[in-house]
């Protein structure tokens, strides 16, 4: 299963390490992490997507919690919370098949930021599904760089 | 006032009379203002000892205890007993000094990160960089390292900031607010109904106690609860000295090292009360059999420990002694006489089928007489090895108390920690128990004690390998053996008179008995040798 978990944590150095480490040294995923700091200067928010079965996903949760250093881990519920990720990703493109790229693009809602003669540069803010989509959609065309936020969640209560 | 001054004003607020460290330039500041100071400092031969003193004194004084060191080496070389203490849940605040705050990630002379490479070892750690954080970060240490699950605190502090003026006046907290760390202690109430729900509908229950009962300083209290209720109960390695031998509710320790009538127990209860024990490897091998079959009530301070291992029916977040009081006072009425002259039954019926050499010292016939002969309230503090086995399996429980490492099974940890309990509590009878191979771990230890004038009784158990090696390349890899053998070095008796300390030796089970009484009356510090067959084992 999927864990989804909204981490507030002292806005100091170290902590960001704390965190990835706890994951590293108990065998546990990250798929993605979003660091940021919140309205408050001294507090950050945290976004940690992991994927695991029950007994693990809880253990995450129990384990964060204990650390001096987080002073709030929500567990996000999937089908209650609004999920988001920025992606730029740069794909070749050539004569002929420049104009699908761009209908593409434009179907998915992605932003054309810059074009070269070779390359465009791209940048879509979705859910992690329909930019995982994207990206397969213009696989065909060649994927030079791709740069992810990875995912920022909330719930919507 | 500057900061290592400062230090030493922390360190007296918490009412530290006594710490264990090695100097070097990084700390040299706060060795200067303690110079000043009614702190006793005792200069161990390495920095890892005074980690492991500094254990053995915090689970005697049942407070945090202090250790010191300098950067790089000297740092690094305390990690193993700040890895030991954070497995046991011990709470220890160990001082690293480091290099000049400006010169931090330069890899200067003797520069070692110490809160990255500690960081899995540590229940928390700081790194100071401003001088007038030391009140409130000592404050905060001392807080975080003795409540909730115990553990160590590092604060490492660079030379420039022990040495820089405090820009206000030093004023100690008097309290500790940290947004992140609540440690709960009252087990919630819907919790507790449901567990006294369990009790009184359980026909077979049986209380498992770890170490944790005793960091909870619990151990009356459950006594009373298993004298109340007549439950039985067994014990972890770390839980000796939850109860003792001869009471009427003790059942032994349970597990790959334990008593068989301890683990029959656990197999044919109906509920399992375990308290302060993590479902360690050693204790359950096989959590998930035991999980399909009975009621289990998991009651711990640590939430992340319940259900990490085992799922129990009925989790308990708590302090021990909060919950075993609620307990004791709640409706609970419980008949497990039945039950009880079940496991009594085939506690009696146990025959011991192992065969101990008759030529040299019987190890187990040694640690019942030891312990038997120790004082009530004596303090035996087991090693690693085959010795902590047969300690384990045979130590005579009456009211004092067993130390050994249970989660890191670090060997050289009894003769640092038994001088350190010796340091906490002088008047007590203290013996250390070793093999040949964790005695030569630690024995440069020696030097601390003959200095001090420290009394320890240090008994070894030679067979001239590493015993417990031996035996697990003799069980599985069919008597291969390989890298294990010590040989007859040291002479014993010789590194006894080059520390002035009395010597004994025991070859045979007769004349053994004797030799203890004139071993724990001997005057000052001794060791006592006893030669036992490498051929002997614990299983």
């Amino acid at each position: 299963m999927r864990g989804i978990f909204s981490v507030l944590v002292e806005n100091k150095d170290g902590v960001l390490s704390q965190i990835s480490g706890l994951f590293a040294r108990r065998g546990f995923n990250i798929d993605s992490l979003a660091v940021g700091e919140t309205e408050r200067h001294d507090i950050s928010s945290m976004t940690i997507v992991s994927t695991g079965d029950n007994r693990t996903i809880d253990q995450i949760e129990k384990q964060l919690n204990k650390k001096v250093d987080v002073i709030k881990v929500r567990r996000l519920d999937e089908t209650k919370c609004i999920e988001m990720e920025m992606m730029l990703i740069k794909v070749s493109y050539n004569a002929t098949n420049r104009s699908s790229l761009i209908e593409i693009c434009s179907v998915m809602g992605a932003k054309i930021l810059h074009v070269s003669n070779k390359h465009l540069l791209i940048e879509i803010h979705d859910s992690p599904e329909v930019v995982e989509n994207f990206i397969s959609l213009v696989r065909p065309f060649g994927i030079v760089e791709v740069q992810r936020t990875g995912t920022v969640a909330m719930s919507k209560n | 006032m500057n900061g290592a001054q400062a230090m030493i004003k922390c360190l007296e607020a918490e009412g530290i009379e006594l710490i264990f460290g090695y100097p070097g330039v990084a700390i040299a500041p706060f060795y200067d203002a303690m110079y000043d100071s009614s702190i006793k400092h005792v200069l161990t031969r390495q920095e890892q000892a005074a980690g492991h003193a500094a254990s053995g004194y915090a689970r005697i004084s049942r407070k945090p205890a202090v250790c010191v060191t300098s950067s790089g080496p000297g740092a690094t070389n305390i990690i193993t007993s700040l890895a030991t203490a954070y497995a046991d849940s011990i709470p220890i605040i160990v001082i690293t000094g480091q290099v000049n705050s400006e010169l931090l990630g330069r890899d200067v002379f003797q520069e070692a990160d110490m809160r990255g490479a500690t960081q899995s070892f540590v229940k928390y750690s700081y790194l100071v960089k401003n001088v007038d954080d030391i009140p409130r970060i000592f404050k905060e240490a001392f807080f975080i390292a003795n409540t909730g699950r115990k553990g160590p605190v590092l604060i490492d502090i660079p030379v420039d900031v022990q040495m820089k003026e405090l820009s206000k006046e030093f004023k100690y907290p008097d309290s500790v607010d940290i947004r992140g760390y609540k440690p709960n202690t009252k087990g919630n109430p819907q919790q507790m109904t449901k567990v006294i729900a369990a009790i009184n509908s359980a026909e077979r229950p049986l209380i498992c106690a770890g170490g944790g009962v005793i960091l909870g300083n619990g151990e009356t209290t459950v006594r009373e609860f298993c004298e109340k209720y007549q439950i039985p109960l067994v014990h972890t390695m770390m839980g000796i000295g939850v109860m003792a031998k001869a009471h009427p509710m003790y059942y032994g320790m349970l597990g790959n090292n334990g008593k068989p009538y301890a683990n029959n127990a656990v197999a044919n209860c109906d509920l399992l009360i375990i308290v302060g024990a993590r479902v360690a490897d050693r204790a359950i091998p096989r959590p998930k059999n035991l999980e399909k079959k009975l009621t289990v009530i998991h009651i711990d301070i640590d939430t992340a420990e319940i259900g990490k291992v085992l799922g129990p029916t009925i989790p308990l977040v708590g302090d021990v002694n909060n919950i075993f009081r609620t307990l004791i006072e709640s409706d609970i009425h419980v008949d497990t006489a039945q039950w009880i002259r079940e496991l009594e039954a085939f506690k009696k019926s146990t025959v011991d089928h192992r065969v101990w050499s008759d030529e040299l010292v019987n190890p187990m016939t040694l640690v019942q007489t030891l312990s038997d002969k120790m004082d009530d309230d004596a303090i035996y503090v087991a090693d690693v090895g085959q010795n902590q086995l047969w300690s384990a399996d045979n130590y005579v429980m009456k009211h004092g108390r067993y130390m050994t490492t249970g989660g890191m099974g670090c060997m050289g940890y009894s003769i640092p920690a038994a001088m350190g309990a010796k340091f906490c509590e002088p008047d007590k009878q203290v013996v250390a128990v070793c093999g040949d191979g964790s005695f030569q771990m630690s024995m440069y230890e020696l030097g601390t004690l003959a200095v001090n004038k420290i009394p320890l009784k240090i008994l070894v158990m030679k067979n001239r390998y590493l015993g417990l090696v031996r035996e697990y390349q003799h069980y599985n890899y069919q008597d291969r053996y390989s890298g294990v053998r010590l040989h007859d070095y040291p002479y014993y008796d010789k590194i006894a008179e080059a520390y002035d300390m009395k010597y004994f030796e025991a070859s045979d089970n007769e004349s053994m008995p004797g030799i203890i009484d004139e071993f724990l009356a001997s005057e000052g510090s001794a060791i006592m040798v006893c030669n036992i067959d490498s051929q002997d084992i614990t299983k």
